[in-house]
């Protein structure tokens, strides 16, 4: 790699690594977690730099962070125990309108697998279509179906007063 | 009930979002996760190599330094025909020697010494009948004919034939 594209590369990262990062970390859930799936993803992007810089690299990049996170390689090497903070305890009543509702689906999203939780993010943060997702995920369309109903089954679950917390709201 | 519930993970998520850690200098880092993985991967395809190397080279010593034959190996197609033995075909045909007598006298014959000048030599191969002779009137039929192939001695008189062959027809 050059001196010129070495720094094209340079200046894509530095650009582009906050919204990855962002996108990393509701990925994984955890800080060290988010910043060692980032730069993996970068890593395997570094040598196809020369044939995908004039193409879409943001977008090669964030489909090696999603198919790197759901790698069934990765979570064997990388099994961890989300630990639980203060903010993971089950919340009661709160009259400061949703923080409650909100914290508790935080720590209903920590407890979904991989698989869903990229589903997820990619379907509620992301905003993608199905197609795209299963496009992006290398699965089909059935496939995204069926992990988006159970993570949104299991996250209904986890969050046993959400009629409760939906109704104070 | 379902979109409220979208609303909140949506919610959820781009508040998660903005919690992303802030982290510099990562291009760095994975070029440095790049080289390691560059050389993890040549490190062991080096490694690998050397042990085919070490477990196929006894092995190909002891096939080859072995003195019986290697077993056959039977082949998919059903067993060889079995190369018959050469039939011996005679090349030329069998020469029966035989002695056609020449009244006028053949050139000598080398293994027959003349006599002594003055004396007549004597035939040395004398004809014995071996089939019994026909029936009166009916000439036997001889299978050796002598030959007065000796050259006459000079000077002496030539040899009377005791036997007289008679002709076979």
């Amino acid at each position: 790699m050059d001196e010129d594209e070495r720094a094209r590369l340079a200046e894509f990262v530095g650009s582009r690594t906050p919204a990855l990062m962002r996108v990393a970390y509701l990925l994984t859930g955890d800080r060290n977690a988010a910043e060692d799936l980032f730069q993996s993803a970068l890593a395997r992007t570094i040598p196809k730099w020369g044939t995908i810089r004039h193409a879409d690299p943001e977008g090669y990049l964030r489909v090696v962070m999603y198919r790197e996170q759901i790698s069934w390689w990765r979570r064997l090497r990388r099994w961890r125990e989300t630990p639980l903070n203060p903010a993971d305890e089950p919340v009661g009543g709160d009259p400061s309108g949703g923080t409650d509702v909100r914290l508790a689906m935080r720590a209903a999203l920590r407890h979904l697998p991989p698989t869903q939780r990229a589903v997820v993010v990619l379907r509620y943060y992301e905003d993608l279509p199905e197609a795209r997702v299963a496009e992006l995920l290398g699965c089909s369309v059935g496939t995204v179906r069926s992990r988006t109903h159970r993570a949104v089954k299991r996250l209904r679950d986890l969050l046993p007063d959400v009629d409760r917390l939906e109704v104070r709201r | 009930m379902t979109e409220p519930f979208e609303h909140l993970i949506r919610s959820t998520l781009t508040d998660l979002a903005e919690e992303a850690p802030i982290v510099h200098d990562q291009l760095s880092r994975a070029e440095r996760r790049v080289r390691n993985r560059r050389r993890a991967t040549v490190t062991v395809g080096a490694v690998s190599t050397l042990a085919a190397i070490l477990i196929a080279t006894p092995l190909a010593l002891a096939a080859t330094g072995s003195d019986e034959p290697p077993p056959a190996v039977p082949s998919p197609a059903g067993p060889a025909a079995v190369p018959s033995p050469p039939v011996p075909t005679p090349s030329t045909p069998t020469t029966v020697p035989t002695v056609v007598p020449s009244p006028g006298g053949a050139p000598g014959d080398p293994s027959i010494t003349p006599g002594p000048p003055g004396v007549p030599g004597q035939p040395t191969v004398k004809p014995s009948p071996s089939t019994p002779p026909g029936p009166p009137g009916v000439p036997g039929r001889p299978t050796v004919t002598p030959t007065p192939s000796t050259p006459p001695a000079p000077g002496g008189v030539p040899g009377r034939p005791t036997v007289v062959p008679s002709p076979a027809r």
